[in-house]
């Protein structure tokens, strides 16, 4: 990364973004407050409606923020609009844009005349892209005739096109099978490793994948956020202790042997697995302080004359961090949302087009506790 | 309940059999009383479509615009070269473009469902593998944009007997004659308007202006702004056997008896052919009979092939547009 | 650095963003281009176009040529409807391929594309109204040319210049209105496309195109002073028909010339404001990326 980089890549300071609405206004972001450092992978997890598309138009300068400030690199995201473009790129999913009767090539050929690219570099350009992204054989493929696979790794390719200094992906795997959502990962984890001065910021709902790709990652929930940290620190909020799940061909001693053990919180046989069936292992989980302290315990098994069959680490999951932060798992934030905007929207003149679900919105009156917690 | 006590598929609602197992009587439908369900349901969609985007009055007076505009250019022309025979030609020109507004409407609204369908709302797919019968929704979505059609065509023949100098007697309108050719020449403009959407399944999303270049089109033979004696005789055979040519002039005979032939005249080929200068109320329904009957079936066997041809190249749920 | 990924290293973000007036400028070019290529390419791809956007508007005009044959209109009013008719495929062109294009490109997604991208977005407007010119100066071509020879139209040009230039001064005019027309699109939504339906045969009736539009009186001369197609259309028609008993009652298409050239410069300038105001209204309001799924 140079050095000449001083400013943050984003700089969001009490951004606020509220929809004007019958019979209520909508706030989609109430206050956000975020500084993303160069070549960072910062991620934005949260449900359905928490504000993230939201945010994400705002500093990709498709919409204004209603007050506060945001900067790219500086750059400001109301008057700094033709700068911004130059250098960043969005990628967001179930995106259906171009024109389906342009092949592969000549769609993203396109968008390289969007961005300035010449006619050769372009056509140079976007051959490497398609080789990068897999798409060799649909190359002469036209666009109406993709799968949503296929479809989002042209979106992708489309996204680098300008070689962006940011790049803001919106649920790039939304809509995609497992093995289409892995393959755009990688693509993502390849990119980052080829330009590693290069910021991404990703939003998503999908909690593995966040904890997979971010460095660091801000979870939000009804437009604001509500800790930020890196997926290790934001679950140690929730579980300061190890929990180790170890299956044994025996323990004669009993749970309480391990107990007693330096660094051992407690430790206790597990009944069954809940499934009725009988067990020939006994299933021992071990609470530690530290980890440090899984040494202490394997030596104690082995004097005690048990074999370890397996051993696993049991780790609170990012859903985890968001219940504890919020009360509720993210499907009935979902569920609570979808009521909440029906509610909002059942008085709306249906003459205008009502907003989509992309943009962000969400119940003006928060529902449930919530902690000031950034 | 079924002959072994169980409750049928009706009575129980969407839930399974009480065995767990697949119930056939599900798949069966309703005949009838589905496709009234279908028609409706797509003609209020339709209507909601239409209606809903802008305030009533703003509405009426598009709905109104279009057909009295298109009217107004031919008074205008017909004023620019003046001469003994405009008044009579005037009310032949009102007549004309006032339900030529509804021919527009009509084939124009099964069209742009299926690009509104497809492209915009990405709905196409889903009306297709409903249960509902495709053509009927299409129908039904249709409809909604020939009643608006409907209501500037009024609205305009209004104004041309208010205002525009076209003689209307109410004593004189032959009310049979006029439902019968109304009814058989809504039918044939929905079978154009099909034949036209077949088309739409096949092409992009530029092909938006089609149904006016097709209507533009049957504007030349139809007899709708000038009589088909000044065709040459050939391009009246085509006039002949266009059903909108006689389903004009059947409203024309029926609603304004006193009025100009659209087939008929004094050097019509229909004059030198028969002998006569007009044909009677009694050809016109016939004739018109015929050539809507044949459009309908070729509509039927186009649209058919135009959904199958679809459903091999996967276009029902491709967006294009350029 | 040999990866693909790769392009075009920049030592900072502050440098990949400091373009020269030169790079913003190809940028702009290219983007017309690009946006161009879809349409010119989808010629090629489906050509059903032929038949609906060439033969049948043919035969529409035809049937206001025969309109004025069964009043037994002097010849010359023929060649009125012909001309009318040729330049139909322009105003078509830029009401329904410029637009309300952006109504689709809204539904799509492909709007907040473009916005993201750094070239103005007028090049995008330029590209798309580049792009459809080339479908209707074919149907233009056609419908002079068939029309011309089929029903006997004699033009007499003395000149030749000043009806070009009028042409290409009218073509101007009416592709700014479209860039205005193109930037209320921006904001409205279904209401822009249903009045745009709506308002084709009023803009018709009141451009002239089928008679000439002195006929119409202060309704006329209203329309000469706005609307390009009116007064390009009643410029080309003394022009193309010199020495013919034309209407009086508009300007000389020396005048007339002179109007489009005013047009074309508010029309752009004015397009070039109201995109940039509307834009930012529409990201006020959010309304570069509404989308019905």
């Amino acid at each position: 990364m140079s050095a000449a980089i001083e400013a943050p890549a984003l700089d969001v300071r009490d951004v606020r973004r509220v929809y004007r609405s019958k019979p209520n206004d909508i706030v989609a972001l109430a206050g956000v407050d975020l500084e993303v450092a160069p070549g960072e992978f910062f991620g934005l997890l949260g449900p359905n409606g928490a504000g993230k598309t939201t945010l994400i138009k705002i500093l990709t300068t498709l919409l204004l923020p209603s007050s506060g400030t945001a900067r790219v690199f500086g750059f400001d995201v109301v008057d700094d609009t033709k700068r911004i473009r130059r250098i960043m790129n969005m990628v967001a999913g179930g995106e259906q844009s171009g024109y389906g009767i342009l092949t592969v090539r000549e769609s993203l050929w396109m968008f390289g005349q969007f961005y300035g690219l010449g006619t050769r570099d372009a056509w140079k350009r976007v051959d490497e892209l398609i080789d990068a992204t897999g798409l060799q054989e649909q190359r002469d493929q036209r666009v109406a005739t993709l799968s949503t696979g296929q479809r989002q790794k042209m979106n992708f390719a489309r996204g680098l096109l300008n070689d962006p200094w940011i790049f803001f992906l919106d649920e790039p795997t939304l809509g995609l099978d497992v093995a289409a959502a892995r393959s755009v990962r990688e693509l993502v984890v390849q990119w980052k490793a080829a330009v590693p001065g290069r910021t991404i910021l990703l939003t998503t709902h999908y909690m593995a994948e966040a904890d997979e790709l971010c460095d660091r990652i801000a979870i939000v929930d009804h437009g604001r956020i509500l800790a930020i940290g890196t997926p290790a620190e934001l679950k140690h909020r929730v579980q300061t202790e190890s929990i180790f799940r170890l299956e044994l061909d025996r323990l004669d001693a009993g749970a309480e042997a391990l107990s007693r053990l330096p660094g051992v919180v407690s430790a206790s046989v597990a009944a069954d697995d809940g499934d009725g069936h009988e067990r020939q292992d006994v299933v021992v989980n071990v609470v530690l302080a530290d980890d440090a302290a899984l040494g202490g315990v394997v030596t104690a098994l082995g004097r005690l004359g048990s074999q370890i069959r397996s051993l696993r680490k049991s780790e609170p999951t990012l859903e985890d961090v968001f219940v504890e932060l919020v009360g509720r798992g993210f499907a009935e934030a979902d569920t609570a949302d979808g009521t909440n905007r029906a509610n909002a929207t059942n008085g709306a003149n249906g003459s205008k087009p009502r907003l989509a679900a992309e943009s962000g919105q969400s119940a003006e009156a928060a529902t449930g506790a919530e902690e000031e917690l950034v | 309940m079924t002959a072994s006590g169980v409750a049928s598929s009706e009575e129980r609602g969407l839930e399974s059999p009480p065995w767990g197992g697949f119930d056939p009587s599900r798949t069966h439908g309703r005949g009838v009383r589905d496709t009234w369900r279908s028609f409706a349901t797509a003609a209020r969609l339709g209507w909601q479509m239409e209606a809903n985007w802008t305030d009533p009055v703003l509405f009426f007076i598009y709905s109104v615009a279009k057909p009295l505009s298109t009217t107004l250019i031919f008074i205008v022309m017909i004023d620019v070269v003046g001469g003994a025979s405009t008044a009579e030609y005037k009310a032949f020109v009102v007549v004309g473009t006032a339900l030529w507004s509804l021919v527009l409407s009509g084939i124009a609204g099964l069209a742009w469902s299926i690009l509104d369908d497809r492209e915009r709302y990405r709905m196409l797919k889903y009306i297709y593998v409903s249960p509902s019968d495709f053509i009927i929704t299409l129908v039904g979505r249709g409809v909604a944009r020939l009643a608006v059609g409907a209501m500037g065509a009024l609205i305009t023949l209004a104004v041309g007997v208010v205002a525009l100098g076209v003689g209307f007697d109410p004593a004189r309108v032959d009310w049979l004659l006029l439902a019968a050719v109304t009814v058989i020449g809504l039918v044939a403009i929905i079978a154009i308007g099909v034949v036209l959407a077949a088309i739409c399944i096949q092409t992009r999303q530029e092909s938006w202006s089609y149904p006016e270049a097709a209507a533009g089109a049957l504007f030349l033979v139809s007899g709708a702004v000038f009589p088909l004696a000044v065709l040459p005789s050939p391009a009246q055979v085509v006039g002949w056997m266009t059903p909108l040519t006689w389903w004009i002039e059947g409203v024309r005979r029926a609603v304004f008896p006193a009025g100009i032939s659209g087939i008929g005249g004094p050097e019509s080929l229909f004059a030198s052919y028969t002998g006569r200068p007009v044909p009677d109320s009694g050809e016109v329904v016939i004739a018109l009979l015929a050539t809507g009957a044949v459009v309908t079936l070729a509509a039927a066997v186009v649209f058919r092939i135009s959904e199958r041809r679809a459903k091999n190249r996967g276009l029902l749920d491709q967006t294009t547009g350029s | 650095m040999s990866s693909p990924f790769v392009y075009r290293p920049t030592d900072s973000p502050a440098a990949a963003a400091t373009w020269t007036r030169r790079q913003a400028f190809a940028t702009d070019l290219r983007a017309v281009w690009g946006r161009a290529y879809p349409r010119i390419r989808g010629m090629g791809r489906e050509k059903s176009w032929i038949f609906f956007e060439i033969l049948l508007p043919f035969l529409t005009t035809s049937a206001f040529v025969f309109v004025y044959r069964a009043l037994n209109a002097p010849p010359q009013y023929i060649g009125f409807v012909v001309l009318g008719g040729a330049m139909t495929a322009f105003w078509l062109n830029v009401i329904w391929m410029m637009a309300s294009q952006l109504y689709w490109e809204k539904s799509q997604g492909n709007l907040e594309l473009y916005f993201a991208a750094p070239m103005d977005f007028m090049s995008v407007l330029f590209g798309m109204a580049i792009g459809g010119l080339v479908m209707s100066s074919v149907r233009a071509v056609v419908v002079l040319v068939v029309a011309t020879t089929l029903y006997d139209v004699s033009f007499a040009v003395d000149q030749w210049l000043l009806l070009l230039a009028v042409f290409g001064l009218t073509l101007a005019a009416l592709y700014g209105l479209g860039m205005i027309l193109a930037a209320l699109f921006l904001v409205w939504g279904r209401e822009a496309f249903h009045l745009t339906q709506g308002l084709m045969e009023p803009v018709y009736f009141v451009s002239g195109l089928n008679f000439p539009v002195a006929r119409l009186g202060i309704v006329g001369a209203l329309a000469i002073g706005v609307m390009p197609l009116a007064v390009g259309l009643d410029a080309m028609r003394q022009l193309a028909f010199a020495g013919t008993d034309y209407p009086k009652g508009t300007p000389s298409p020396g005048v007339e010339a002179l109007i489009l050239v005013v047009m074309v410069a508010v029309s752009l300038l004015l397009a070039r404001w109201i995109l940039r105001r509307l834009e930012q209204v529409a990201r006020r309001e959010g309304r570069l990326s509404l989308r019905w799924q």
